[in-house]
């Protein structure tokens, strides 16, 4: 669900940013009220845990794994506002300091997780426990249904950007620019894994999570609850295990909320003028199609892959299914739920492919998930730390100020997002490729960890456009006789060389950065001084709890004896992320008490940065020019 | 009470505390304890884990208060409504400094000149004299190679001795430690005790925490044993090393046995106590 860079238009990415700003800004003047001075390490930690949670790998029925990200418990821990803060620097560290997610599009990304999954976790919660008591059952059932229901509102927010995106963004010739994808495609591809796996998992984190504070410290669930019986308390036992829904109730639960989503997804319909198959027989649809693609006629039939897809699911059924089932609106949507599928599938077995390792002499028995995070938690330090030593060098760009080299970059990314020509992309990624060599950054290290990573995932995304695509077929697979469009073509080059152009570009900025001075530079942007020391805070305690996690994990999986069964993986990955959160909020009280006794009364203060230098401006100036170029040439 | 202490009878309280008692999560931390530091004194809180060592310190430095029972700062009550006042906590803050156990507690900014800045900041030094002070207390504790480090950088030693220059930023007159020779390797140990022991001239009031016997005569004039969040004994480190009775009630050492080997190669099992021969 983070979006990178290339899959949204300029325009989209701004009109999320702009929507997102007011929640920010509330958000910010409640934090800054002085009643509030605890809130800013525990929104800090917050993020950091959130951070890690989102590195935790989750095991869930059926063999796969699955990420939360946290938005429910925050939501049901801080409440709607900062928790909006707290995912949000989250998104942001995710995207500044590790690639993940686009740079441009963290607006948007902003948007959907940390807003509206947010906001719907919290109404959710509140509505679904209403008044019941702290320490019931009832608000851990609650819980599970606000981080499912947020993170599933969140995926379609996605699933309606991206489908958009065709629709208003296309060039002359009809080659959708961005995600190329209508809404009837995008939406399905998007709530597949999200109304399973990733809702899945955070129900789990969520159930989990507040099952812990139930039995720790229910004291934390009175902010959100502020109708729960004033009754104290029973002090329970410490230990035990926490309960977790066992596989067969998990299973029940998303067949329930499965049940309830297709009627959502038929309702869109083709109200968004997306094409298809039928629509294409229909003259005022082609009129349509015509006026969107400029005046280029759409061709007569519907292109026979299409066609031929929207048959694979209703032809065994039609005779027996209800007429709307017959529809070939629905037999699109489902086959290309199907076609879909079969993506994540290919994508998944890639992704085991890619990530086979020789085994570790004399451990030849798989430890599964367990070693599995804690490999994933140890790479997140390693690469971090990687990148602190990168900084560290010298080079061209090691040796610019930051202020300067975070402007300049997110120019050219986001003249590369702006572009409308192939070629001129191509030139903003060469520019890119001089100046890692120029940082003396290994050309060999960008084509592992960038080019082939980017051409794995977007290259898989962007595959099945080359067919689906409307336009003017140039040639036909033989057997399957599915026609490549040249728009098809063009729309997957735009998609991969974007998502590849932004990728390199912004890992530049992350392995040439020393951080510690970019937040102290931030100020100099009148960046909101709590924004800055929550994000300064975050970074550095999210290296904190990555090392506590991995010590987690790794002491577990020293003492582990056979194979865990599901249940207990998940009960063990619920309860590391339970302690992980009681460290979270054991520290952030402690550093709280750190900062009062030195002076910190609510209102925190941080150094501004010296001033740019005549040279710094001028590097500035150049980088705006080149991006400035591109965007006039590429326009 | 012997000649040490006789010498500062007459100098003013720095902090006396009367009949404390402080509850965490509903636990009972302090109950009832009395104690009184003078100005320019070194005294050592000694006492086993969860003793309540750490819950004093942070009664003195102004961060939790007191349930019943009172504690005053030079002569000033230290409550939760005398310290709103704006004026009164940036002088007490600029006065009373607390370095925490946990040094990943205390180093929360992204580098290691934030941290040095944070306390001046707070308290709204002018920029020019905040880098100033930094970059002298960064060298005096020669720690100004590490300015730019992030805390994660920091080894265990390096992060108290940041901790530490955290707090020494202010110039604090009263400063209380928490275990600040904790788990660290005997090179690092070594520099925080010969600081504790610059202090002996009276120029700073110290109250360490630690249950380390070893260094107590150094760092300490006057000791309080804690257990169970009371004190059980006070007096001069050689008075209270004597005590091998408050020592094991305080939980500070345990009657054990070893086994000594002998020239011969047989070995004997030797149950005993030690004793601190001063």
């Amino acid at each position: 669900m983070h979006i990178p860079d290339g899959y949204l238009s300029p325009s989209t990415c701004a009109g999320l940013a702009a929507a997102a700003a007011p929640f920010w800004y509330v958000a910010l003047k409640r934090v800054k009220s002085a009643l509030h001075a605890r809130l800013i390490p525990l929104i800090s930690l917050f993020a950091a845990f959130s951070f890690v949670i989102m590195m935790f790998n989750l095991p869930l029925p059926g063999g796969t794994t699955g990420h939360a990200v946290g938005m429910g418990v925050a939501a049901i821990v801080l409440g709607p506002w900062a928790s909006i803060l707290a995912i949000s620097i989250a998104l942001t560290i995710q995207a500044v300091f590790f690639g993940d997610g686009g740079i441009t599009a963290l607006g948007a990304n902003c948007f959907n997780m940390a807003i509206i999954g947010s906001l719907v976790g919290y109404a959710t919660y509140r509505l679904a426990a209403w008044r019941a008591g702290i320490g019931s059952a009832r608000r851990v059932v609650a819980a599970g249904l606000a981080g499912y229901t947020a993170i599933n509102v969140a995926a379609l927010c996605a699933a309606i950007e991206f489908g958009i995106q065709p629709l208003l963004f296309h060039d002359a010739s009809g080659t959708p620019l961005y995600a190329p994808y209508p809404l009837r495609i995008a939406i399905p591809a998007m709530m597949l894994g999200h109304l399973t796996l990733a809702g899945l998992a955070e129900l789990v984190i969520s159930t989990g999570m507040v099952a812990y504070l139930q039995r720790t410290d229910p004291g934390l669930l009175r902010l959100t609850a502020p109708d729960a019986p004033p009754a104290d308390e029973p002090i329970r036992p410490a230990g035990g295990t926490i309960r977790l829904p066992t596989a067969r109730k998990l299973w029940l639960a998303v067949a329930a909320l499965l049940i309830l989503t297709p009627l959502g997804i038929l309702a869109v319909g083709s109200a968004w003028g997306e094409w298809s198959a039928r629509d294409f027989a229909d003259p005022r649809v082609r009129r349509e199609i015509a006026a969107a693609s400029r005046n280029l006629a759409p061709p007569p039939a519907a292109p026979r892959g299409l066609e031929r897809l929207s048959s694979i699911w209703t032809a065994p059924l039609s005779r027996y299914a209800p007429s709307f089932i017959r529809g070939a609106g629905f037999g699109y949507l489902v086959s290309a739920m199907v076609g879909v599928g079969l993506i994540i599938v290919l994508a998944l077995l890639l992704n085991s492919l890619l990530a086979l390792r020789p085994p570790a002499v004399g451990r030849p028995r798989r430890k599964g998930f367990v070693e599995k995070t804690a490999r994933g938690l140890l790479e997140a330090t390693g690469q971090a730390l990687f990148a602190e030593d990168m900084a560290a060098t010298s080079g061209f760009l090691q040796h610019l100020d930051p202020r300067v080299k975070l402007i300049g970059i997110g120019a050219l990314i986001a003249a590369a997002v702006a572009v409308h020509r192939l070629w001129v992309l191509a030139g903003i990624l060469a520019l890119g490729v001089v100046l890692a060599l120029v940082s003396h950054i290994p050309i060999r290290l960008l084509t592992a960890r960038v080019w082939l990573a980017v051409l794995a995932f977007t290259g898989i995304i962007a595959l099945p456009a080359i067919f689906l695509t409307p336009g003017a077929a140039i040639y036909r697979l033989p057997l399957l006789e599915w026609p490549v469009t040249q728009q098809g073509l063009r729309t997957a080059g735009f998609l991969v060389l974007r998502a590849e152009t932004a990728a390199t570009l912004s890992t530049l900025l992350i392995l040439s950065t020393l951080w510690t001075r970019l937040l102290r530079a931030l100020r100099y942007f009148r960046a909101p001084v709590v924004l800055v020391a929550i994000l300064g805070m975050t970074y550095r305690y999210m290296f904190l709890f990555l090392a506590t996690a991995r010590d987690m994990f790794e002491s577990r999986e020293t003492r582990m004896v056979g194979v865990l069964e599901p249940a207990d993986r998940r009960r063990l990955a619920a309860a590391s992320a339970g302690v992980l959160l009681g460290k979270t909020l054991q520290v952030s009280g402690e550093v709280h008490m750190a900062m009062q006794a030195r002076g910190f009364r609510g209102e925190i203060r941080l150094l501004d940065e010296l001033q740019m230098r005549p040279h710094d401006w001028l590097r500035l100036a150049a980088f705006v020019c080149a991006a400035t170029l591109a965007v006039w040439l590429g326009r | 009470m012997t000649n040490s202490t006789s010498g500062v009878a007459t100098r003013e309280l720095a902090f006396d505390v009367r009949e404390v008692s402080y509850r965490y999560n509903q636990v009972p931390a302090l109950s009832w304890l009395s104690m009184h530091v003078h100005r320019g004194e070194r005294v050592a809180l000694l006492g086993a884990n969860g003793s309540g060592k750490s819950t004093m310190l942070r009664l003195l430095a102004g961060l939790c208060f007191p349930e019943h029972g009172e504690i005053s700062f030079l002569g000033e009550s230290l409550t939760e409504q005398r310290l709103q006042d704006e004026e009164f906590f940036f002088s007490f803050r600029r006065r009373v400094g607390l370095v925490f156990q946990n040094a990943d507690v205390q180093l929360f900014c992204p580098s290691v000149f934030d941290e040095l800045a944070f306390g001046p900041l707070q308290l709204r030094w002018p920029a020019p004299r905040i880098r100033e002070r930094v970059e002298e207390v960064l060298r005096a504790m020669d720690i100004a190679h590490l300015q730019d480090r992030a805390p994660h950088r920091l080894s265990g030693g390096e992060k108290k001795r940041v901790a530490l220059a955290s707090v020494l930023v202010l110039d604090p007159e009263v400063l209380l430690l928490d275990e600040p020779s904790g788990a660290l390797d005997p090179s690092s140990q070594a520099r925080i005790v010969d600081f504790l022991i610059s202090c002996g001239n009276g120029s700073k009031t110290v109250i360490t925490s630690t249950h380390d016997m070893d260094t107590l005569e150094d760092i300490a004039d006057r000791c309080y044993v804690f257990a169970n969040g009371r004190v059980v004994g006070a007096g001069t480190p050689l008075e209270i090393l004597h005590d091998v009775e408050l020592l094991e009630r305080a939980k500070l050492i345990r009657p054990h046995a070893h086994v000594h080997a002998h020239g011969d190669g047989g070995v004997q099992p030797h149950p005993h106590v030690h004793r601190y021969e001063g």
